[in-house]
């Protein structure tokens, strides 16, 4: 009798926990559109905007968690065209927000960013820009930094009780971009079509997993569409532009609401990129068929596995279900750099020291040295990173700030507790490549020391603690 | 002079463009049923299953092409693809036998028989289960006559129906298939292996999620036959029952949208460490799946169809009625997997312990066959042969496109190699095709190799060990040059059709 009294109790408070959270959702989108030419961020050379291809926007979405007037949990992703939330981003927008929205926990704020190349430079000394004519990192820093608070506060006074589906579907997007060769090395964007070449060094990961939210009154007002692939289809040229995801929300915008936001989520892609690496000739003829750019293409591609996924969301809509959300930070080894590395890397500085065209080289192994020079003293510190971890029902969402290879993704979803794991790569801010062991074996670029400063055993550390944070979202 | 030399222009202009602009294709198609009725063993296990029921027919399709050039056959191929698991030795051969005679004109040696890999069609060898164990179910000694009869029936049909078409071809994509091998921290790796756990490190190696759609048109441009190549197996489904797995779901709902007489062939890519079933996105995949109301093997005959019904609405605008056809065939020799003197020890301490056992086991025809395997071919070695493993390899142009054949289970890596070294437009694979006397089994990469060497559980590192190869990454290699160099040649302007 005990039992039974005790089951039912436990039934009881099951089923109101589950049923008394009411979900708020908000949402906005701004651009985030320099009036003026910028250095583009993401490549070695400096590059300066000549046009605006298609319009860069930062996209709000705001969840609060409410038991009645109680608030549960909150969040809000912003999702920002651009290559990386680079350090200090993340706080000017924090600083921004706290003063005109009290009632929001600014710590669960994150930004998370598509990785187009073709987008502003945001932090100051990783060029010699020019000193006229240019807008300054800082400045579009500032700029940038309003509107996305801007659109935070749009969003977070915005939200109403409303409702949400996930969904999973796919669309081959993403593709393994370091080919493996007969000595073994790798190279990224390496010759596929010679006798040497063995093969793609690792996974390519279809899934797109997607966040539907409807108001009260079923319209759909945001989607969020996590692809394990850096929007980099263009990575390059004096355009400023959104990479695929415009075209992809411009064909989801014609067809679902000009109002429609919608959150673009890379997932870990570090060594992946939306241009196939073999089979070129075939993918092109296609799109020459279809009378399409490859940048339509991939959209058409997401757009088409938004859909199927959407058909089966529907299905399931849920307005009653809690939102918890952990941020930790969590501190991650530093990879170490060897005597060989080092002593490279010493080399390859002197060779750029003196030509101010060449700053992004000579720091981007000169941050050997230093890194080295910390080892050596002793005075190098785990890396604190910011870890946000997300239950939405049946979903979880984590994040990282690297450009994180695949596998590490994979096993963050292979050992999720969620029925569906959404993956965040560079999120928060921005902390480099972060490589597999294979492809550390391999080298190149995205895997040598220079491109990387957590390597293989930071990567696993990483993958343990997002665990771990998913796996403490759904204890009861 | 400038007269002869604006001769030997036009002349040279004429030769290239003729076999392009003269040529006709011709093509005809024909399907056979291959469904046995129950009781029959099912094949792929490591003990037999003895089907009682049908879940899907099975199917022969089958496809006849020719070149003509001025009402002359100047090349031809017939190609089948069936819904049985693997072309077993001496099948082939004994097909073409079969066949002699029925076909006038035609060179038997340019028919190929290729198998789509589903683990519950007949058992067509009796080389690995114990006869004992079939009960009252059909022998393979009685299913094969039969099957060579029905599939003669259809090519002769195909052949025999052949005329004057057109086709088209493009690339689509549907994730249908997942690597299944999964690897650890200490640097193992396992087949299906558990990925929910501390040290899952990820999946071996890639996966090719393209959909290879050639399609064939009457006169009238109605669609009458459709060749689909993926690097997958069809084996979502497995279980006790006679199925042709999602190909039955993708050839329904194809002909259902595009005619009920569309002859589909389904071809498996280099797909040796591929599967059509979910891993880690398993708890979204079958959510998705209830919420369909769909199996998976539905499902993924749902992608299959989508990803056709994608490529044929673009391919349309591109159909062609005058591309040439040049079809070889190879017998290439491949260097062998070499047995080590370890791996003979722990395959003859196998053999020994299942011939010494006095209670049988259902898996020890199986083990004994595998093993037995390894035994034999050490002391072949030992004698100074089993150096070369001598493959029939088929390699057709048709227009801007490849197809190239193997018999094994080949890694995807090679599959990619293939494709990306080819100078054809698009590379269609077809793998389990034109087996010949000796068995075939996996292909690894190196990687998969280094995932763990053969010992007393013949599941360990299952597809990579000697056990299941009988050629490693040497002989593959040596398959990836041949076949690359064999479209080369069909792809030099001086190349002929014969």
């Amino acid at each position: 009798m005990k039992t039974n009294t005790a089951l039912l109790f436990s039934v009881i408070l099951a089923t109101a926990v589950a049923s008394a959270a009411e979900l708020h959702i908000g949402a906005a989108t701004v651009s985030i559109t320099p009036d003026k030419p910028v250095a583009l961020d993401g490549h070695r050379g400096l590059r300066i905007s000549k046009k605006v291809e298609s319009p860069i926007t930062a996209t709000a979405l705001a969840l609060e968690s409410r038991d009645g007037d109680k608030v549960l949990d909150q969040a809000v992703i912003v999702s920002c065209d651009i290559v990386a939330i680079r350090a200090g981003i993340q706080e000017m927008v924090r600083a921004k927000l706290k003063p005109r929205l009290p009632d929001f926990d600014a710590n669960k704020l994150f930004l998370c960013a598509t990785h187009t190349h073709n987008a502003p430079v945001t932090l100051e000394g990783r060029y010699t820009i020019p000193e006229t004519g240019v807008m300054k990192p800082s400045e579009y820093a500032e700029f940038m930094t309003t509107q996305v608070a801007d659109a935070i506060v749009e969003s977070w006074k915005k939200r109403r009780p409303g409702k949400v589906a996930w969904a999973q579907s796919h669309a081959v997007v993403a593709h393994n971009r370091r080919a493996t060769y007969s000595d073994g090395t790798a190279q990224m964007y390496g010759a596929t079509n010679t006798p040497k070449f063995r093969g793609m060094e690792g996974y390519e990961d279809h899934s797109l997993d997607v966040l539907f939210f409807w108001d009260a009154q079923d319209k759909l007002i945001a989607t969020a569409i996590n692809v394990p692939s850096p929007a980099q289809e263009a990575e390059g040229g004096p355009l400023l532009h959104a990479d695929f995801w415009h075209p992809a929300r411009e064909m989801l915008r014609a067809r679902y609401g000009k109002d429609l936001c919608i959150l673009g989520w890379t997932g870990a892609g570090g060594d992946q990129t939306s241009r196939p690496q073999y089979r070129k000739a075939a993918e092109e003829r296609m799109m020459k068929l279809r009378g399409l750019s490859r940048m339509e293409e991939v959209a058409r591609r997401i757009a088409a596995g938004w859909e199927d996924a959407y058909e089966c969301a529907r299905k399931d809509i849920r307005s009653d279900v809690a939102l918890r959300h952990f941020v930790k930070q969590i501190e991650l080894p530093h990879r170490q750099v060897t005597e060989t590395e080092v002593a490279d890397a010493r080399k390859e500085a002197a060779k750029f020291a003196k030509d101010p065209a060449q700053r992004w080289n000579y720091r981007w192994h000169m941050g050997v040295v230093e890194r080295y020079d910390a080892q050596k003293a002793g005075t190098e510190q785990p890396y604190k990173m910011e870890l946000h971890a997300l239950r939405l029902g049946d979903v979880a969402i984590a994040t990282n700030e690297f450009e994180l290879f695949t596998d590490y993704g994979v096993r963050m979803k292979a050992r999720s507790p969620a029925v569906q794991t959404f993956v965040i790569q560079l999120a928060a801010s921005s902390y480099g490549y972060l490589p597999t062991e294979r492809a550390v074996r391999g080298g190149h670029y995205s895997a040598v020391i220079q491109s990387s400063r957590i390597g293989p055993d930071g990567g696993q550390v990483l993958v343990e603690r997002t665990v771990e944070a998913m796996q403490e979202l759904w204890k009861k | 002079m400038l007269v002869n030399t604006s001769c030997a222009l036009v002349f040279a202009l004429g030769l290239v463009l003729s076999p392009a602009g003269a040529a006709e294709l011709w093509f005809g198609a024909a399907t056979a049923d291959i469904t046995p009725k129950p009781p029959v063993p099912l094949t792929g296990n490591s003990s037999v299953r003895i089907a009682r029921d049908i879940e899907s027919r099975l199917t022969a399709n089958v496809l006849a092409l020719e070149s003509r050039e001025g009402g002359r056959a100047v090349d031809q191929a017939i190609m089948v693809s069936c819904d049985l698991c693997v072309i077993r030795p001496g099948i082939q051969e004994g097909f073409r036998k079969h066949l002699a005679g029925k076909l006038p004109g035609f060179d038997l040696n340019k028919l190929f028989i290729a198998a789509t890999h589903t683990h519950a069609a007949p058992v067509i060898q009796q080389d690995r289960y114990d006869e004992k164990d079939y009960g009252d179910a059909m022998q393979p000694k009685e299913y094969v006559p039969w099957l060579y009869e029905r599939m003669a029936q259809a090519v002769v049909k195909a052949w025999k129906g052949r005329a004057k078409g057109a086709v088209a071809w493009g690339l689509g994509h549907a994730v249908t298939s997942h690597n299944r091998r999964v690897v650890y921290a200490d640097g193992t790796a396992k087949m299906y292996g558990t990925i929910n756990t501390p040290e899952f490190r990820g999946l071996e190696g890639y996966e090719d999620h393209g959909v290879h759609v050639l399609c064939f048109y009457d006169s009238q441009k109605r669609l009458k036959a459709a060749a689909i190549s993926m690097a997958t197996t069809a084996q979502a489904a497995g279980g006790n029952k006679v199925s042709s797995d999602f190909w039955d779901d993708a050839r329904r709902l194809i002909h259902e949208r595009h005619g009920k007489d569309v002859c589909v062939l389904g071809f498996c890519a280099a797909a040796g460490d591929q599967t059509p079933r979910a891993h880690v996105s398993k708890k979204s995949e079958d959510r998705m799946c209830k919420l369909r109301d769909l199996t998976y093997g539905k499902e993924i005959g749902r992608r299959v169809a989508a990803a056709f019904d994608d490529v044929v609405s673009v391919i349309a605008k591109d159909i062609r009625a005058d591309v040439p056809l040049m079809h070889r065939v190879r017998q290439i020799d491949l260097p062998t997997r070499i047995i080590t003197e370890a791996e003979y020890a722990i395959a003859k301490k196998a053999c020994e312990e299942v011939d010494g056992r006095k209670t049988r086991l259902k898996t020890d025809a199986w083990t004994r066959h595998f093993y037995g395997l390894v035994m034999e071919r050490y002391l072949a070695q030992q004698k100074g042969g089993w150096k070369t493993y001598t493959m029939e390899l088929h390699v057709l142009r048709l227009g801007d496109i490849a197809i190239t054949t193997n018999p094994f289970e080949l890694f995807v890596d090679y599959g990619v190699q293939i494709q990306a070294r080819s100078p054809a437009v698009q590379t269609f694979l077809i793998q389990l095709a034109a087996s010949g006397p000796l068995p075939a089994y996996y292909v690894p990469t190196p990687r998969a190799m280094a995932g763990g060497s053969l010992n007393d559980k013949l599941f360990t590192n299952y597809s990579a060990t000697a056990s299941h190869n009988m050629i490693g990454p040497e002989g593959a290699q040596a398959l990836v040059d041949r076949t690359v160099e064999t479209i080369n040649e069909l792809w030099k302007p001086s190349a002929k059709q014969n």
